[in-house]
C-alpha cells in the first residue's frame, strides 16, 4: 500500500505566456505517433478573448498527460495496461487494454482519449515520447515548439526553473506552479500569467485519489479472509447451539417419561 | 416437433413480445460490435460510461437478494426462509448473466476480455468486481443446479452437490460482499468527478447495505408478481418474515449515510446544491424513509399488494442511487452532458427482455417454486397450463 511519491526523472515546464497557439506541437505529436490530427495526444486550453477593445487578450497553453507521481489511471486500470515506469513516465500497453474506459473517468485531468470510431479501439494518451528519449532526443512537442513554451529536461531542473521564473518576474506570473502539487504532484509543470482556472485547467486536489483507492482495494483480500472465517464460525456456532438445544429437549422429554415410569413403579 | 409447436402455442402471449425484443436488441448489439462505439452510442471521452454501466450497477444491487438470503438460510440457519432461496437464486443468476452480456457489448476490446484474468491489476476496484462477479456467477449456477438437474439423468449428482452446499454458499456470500462493495469502491478514485453528496470513502459500505435491502425487496416483489402471473408464489408468512428485515437495514443505511455527511461537514450541501439536493432527497425519502414506515406496519408485511408497493419503493430508491452515482451526479468536462443513443436503449431492452423470457421458461418447466405455496391447487408439480385448469379449482 505504498504511497508512491518518488520524483519522476524527466519533466515538462510549459509557460503559457509564450504559447502563441500555432499548434505546431499538435502537428508534431500527430506525425510522431502516427495519429490523425483530431485525435492527437495533445490539445490547446485557452482563456478565450478577455479584456475590452483595444486591450484584448487571449492566453493559450498546450495540455497533455501530466504524468502524475501517483497516477489515478494506473491505479484504476483493470489489467495493468497503464503503468508508471522507472523514469516516472506513465505508459500504455495497447496489447493489454480491454477497453473498459475506467482510466478516462479516473484521471482528474480528463487526459486519456478514446478511438470512438474504431471497431476495436484503443486509448490515446501521451507517453512522453519515451522512445525518442531513449535515442537522446526531446519529446516531439518540446523539440518543435518555436517559442520555447514547452521546455523539457530533468524534473528537478524544470521545477527550479519554474520557481526562478516566477520569483524573477512576480508581476508577470501568478505565484503558482501548476503540477507541483496537483493530484499529488506531476511531471508536467505549468506557469502562467493568468490563474489556471481561467485557462480552463481542472482544479485538482493535492493528494491523488489513487491513494484512497488503494487503501480500500488492497485491504480487500484481508476483509475477504475475515469474512470466510467469520461466516464459517457463525455457521458452526449456530449449528452447535441448535443441536444442543435439541438434545436438551430430547433429554428432558426422556427424563420426564422416565420420571413418570418411576412413579408408576 | 409438433410437441414443441404445441408448447409454443401454450406460452403466455407476452413471451412473443419479449422474444421479439430480445432478437432486435441482440441484433443492434452485434451491429455495435461491427462498427464500434462511436456511431452506436452517445459515449464520449468526457462521458465514457453511460446507461449500460448504470444498468449494470442497478441490476447487481437488485440481485443482492441471492447472497443475502443464502447467508440467512444456510449460515444463520433461518430455515423457515428456505423456500425463498430457489426463485431468488434464479433471479440472481439471470441478473448477473444480463450484466455480463451487457458488459461484453460495452467493452471496447471485448475480443480480449480474458486479459482480466491474465494480467490483473490488484489495486483496481474494477478488477475485483470482474473477478468476483465471474466467480459468483459460477457459484449461483452451482446453487441452482439441484433445480435444473432434479428431473434429469444427472440426478445422481445431487447428493454430492448438497454435501458441499454450505462451504460453497460461504464462499459465495464472501464474493458477493466483496463485489457489491467494490462497485462502490470504483467511484472513490472518481471523487474529482462525482458530486460530494454521493462521493465518499464509505461508498463500498453504502452499496453493500443498500444491496441487502434492494435484493430482499426484489424477492418480495417477484414473489407477489409470480403469484399473479403463474399462480405460484411464496407463503405470505415467509414474505413477511423477509420484509421484517427491511426497516432495520434501511435505518442502518440512513444513519451511516447522514453520519458521513455530518463528519465530512458536507451536510450544508443537502439544501444548497439545487437539482443535486433534490435528487438526493428523492432517493432518501422515497427509497428509504417511505419503505421504513411501510414495512414497520404488520398489515403491510402480511399483504401481497402492499408488500409489492413497499418493495417497489426500495428498489426504485436503489436504482435511482446507482444512476445518480454513475450518471446524474457526475460532472461533465467543459459542461458536456450525456443522454443515451436509441441503440444503447435497444440493446438494454433486448437483454432485459431476454432475461424475462428465460425466467418465464424456467419458472414454467423447472421446479422453482416447488416447496412453496401454489395458490390454485395443492399439486406441487409444475404442469402445463391447460392441465392446471382441469385439476385446479
Ligand atoms: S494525468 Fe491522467 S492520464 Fe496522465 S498520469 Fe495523471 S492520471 Fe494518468
Ligand atoms: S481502457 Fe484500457 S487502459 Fe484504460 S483502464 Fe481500461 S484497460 Fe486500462
Amino acid at each position: 500500500m505504498s504511497h508512491q511519491t518518488n520524483n519522476p526523472r524527466y519533466g515538462f515546464l510549459i509557460d503559457a505566456s509564450y504559447c502563441i497557439d500555432c499548434r505546431s506541437c499538435m502537428v508534431a505529436c500527430s506525425v510522431e505517433n502516427e495519429v490523425p490530427m483530431d485525435s492527437t495526444r495533445i490539445w490547446i486550453e485557452e482563456t478565450g478573448v478577455t479584456g475590452t477593445y483595444p486591450d484584448l487578450k487571449r492566453f493559450t497553453a498546450p495540455f497533455h498527460c501530466m504524468h502524475c507521481k501517483d497516477p489515478s489511471c494506473v491505479s484504476a486500470c483493470t489489467v495493468s495496461a497503464l503503468t508508471r515506469n522507472e523514469d516516472g513516465i506513465v505508459v500504455y500497453d495497447q496489447d493489454l487494454c480491454i477497453g473498459c474506459r475506467y482510466c478516462l473517468y479516473a484521471c482528474p485531468f480528463s487526459v486519456p482519449n478514446y478511438q470512438w470510431e474504431e471497431p476495436l479501439p484503443l486509448v490515446i494518451k501521451c507517453d512522453m515520447c519515451f522512445e525518442r528519449l531513449g535515442e537522446g532526443q526531446q519529446p516531439a512537442c518540446a523539440a518543435t515548439c518555436p517559442t520555447g513554451a514547452i521546455q523539457f529536461g530533468r524534473y528537478e531542473e524544470m521545477l527550479a526553473e519554474a520557481h526562478r521564473k516566477i520569483s524573477e518576474q512576480p508581476d508577470k506570473y501568478v505565484p503558482h506552479v501548476y503540477g507541483e502539487e496537483e493530484n499529488g504532484g506531476t511531471a508536467t509543470l505549468y506557469i502562467s500569467p493568468v490563474p489556471f482556472e481561467e485557462l480552463g485547467f481542472p482544479i485538482a486536489g493535492t493528494t491523488s485519489p489513487a491513494y484512497s483507492n488503494r487503501l480500500v482495494t488492497e485491504g480487500t483480500p484481508m476483509v475477504a479472509g475475515m469474512m470466510l472465517v467469520g461466516l464459517t464460525g457463525a455457521y458452526l456456532t449456530i449449528k452447535h447451539l441448535k443441536e444442543e438445544s435439541e438434545q436438551e429437549r430430547e433429554e428432558s422429554a426422556h427424563g420426564a417419561s422416565s420420571d413418570a415410569a418411576k412413579k408408576e413403579e | 416437433m409438433r410437441k414443441l409447436l404445441h408448447e409454443l402455442e401454450t406460452m403466455p402471449k407476452f413471451m412473443y413480445v419479449t422474444a421479439a425484443l430480445t432478437l432486435f436488441g441482440v441484433g443492434v448489439g452485434l451491429y455495435r460490435m461491427l462498427v464500434g462505439l462511436g456511431p452506436t452510442t452517445n459515449l464520449t471521452s468526457a462521458f465514457p460510461w453511460g446507461i449500460w454501466i448504470s444498468f449494470d450497477l442497478a441490476t447487481v444491487a437488485l440481485s443482492g437478494g441471492a447472497f443475502t438470503l443464502a447467508a440467512l438460510v444456510y449460515v444463520f440457519q433461518f430455515e423457515d426462509l428456505h423456500a425463498a432461496t430457489r426463485p431468488t437464486v434464479l433471479a440472481g443468476l439471470l441478473g448477473y448473466s444480463s450484466v455480463m452480456v451487457i458488459l461484453l457489448f460495452d467493452l471496447g476490446r471485448w475480443d480480449r476480455f480474458y486479459n482480466v484474468f491474465l494480467h490483473p491489476n490488484i489495486s483496481s476496484a474494477l478488477l475485483e468486481v470482474s473477478w468476483c462477479i465471474s466467480a459468483y456467477t459460477l457459484i449461483l449456477i452451482y446453487e441452482l443446479s439441484p433445480v435444473l438437474l432434479a428431473n434429469t439423468r444427472l440426478k445422481f449428482l445431487l447428493p454430492f452437490i448438497k454435501k458441499y452446499t454450505v462451504p460453497i454458499v460461504i464462499a459465495g456470500v464472501t464474493l458477493s460482499t466483496m463485489h457489491q462493495s467494490s462497485l462502490g469502491t470504483m467511484f472513490i478514485i472518481m471523487s474529482p468527478r462525482l458530486h460530494p453528496l454521493w462521493s465518499s470513502m464509505l461508498l463500498p459500505i453504502f452499496f453493500l447495505v443498500s444491496s441487502f435491502a434492494a435484493g430482499i425487496s426484489l424477492v418480495i416483489g417477484g414473489a407477489s408478481l409470480s403469484n399473479w402471473l403463474f399462480g405460484r408464489s411464496l407463503k405470505i408468512k415467509t414474505m413477511a418474515k423477509l420484509s421484517w428485515f427491511i426497516p432495520w437495514i434501511l435505518a442502518f443505511y440512513l444513519v451511516i449515510k447522514f453520519g458521513e455527511l455530518v463528519i465530512t461537514e458536507e451536510w450544508d450541501l443537502l439544501f444548497s446544491s439545487g437539482t443535486y439536493s433534490a435528487m438526493f432527497w428523492t432517493e432518501i425519502v422515497l427509497g428509504v424513509l417511505v419503505p421504513i414506515v411501510l414495512f414497520s406496519i404488520k398489515q403491510v408485511r402480511f399483504s401481497r399488494t402492499w408488500s409489492l408497493i413497499g418493495a417497489l419503493f426500495v428498489m426504485g430508491g436503489a436504482v435511482l442511487n446507482r444512476f445518480n452515482v454513475t450518471w446524474f451526479a457526475i460532472a461533465g468536462v467543459d459542461g458536456e452532458t450525456y443522454s443515451p443513443h436509441w441503440m444503447e436503449i435497444a440493446v438494454l431492452v433486448g437483454v432485459v427482455a431476454g432475461v424475462v423470457t428465460v425466467y418465464s421458461v424456467i419458472a414454467r418447466y423447472f421446479p422453482v417454486y416447488e416447496e412453496t405455496e401454489t395458490s390454485h391447487s395443492k399439486d406441487e408439480q409444475p404442469r402445463p397450463l391447460e392441465q392446471s385448469h382441469a385439476v385446479g379449482d
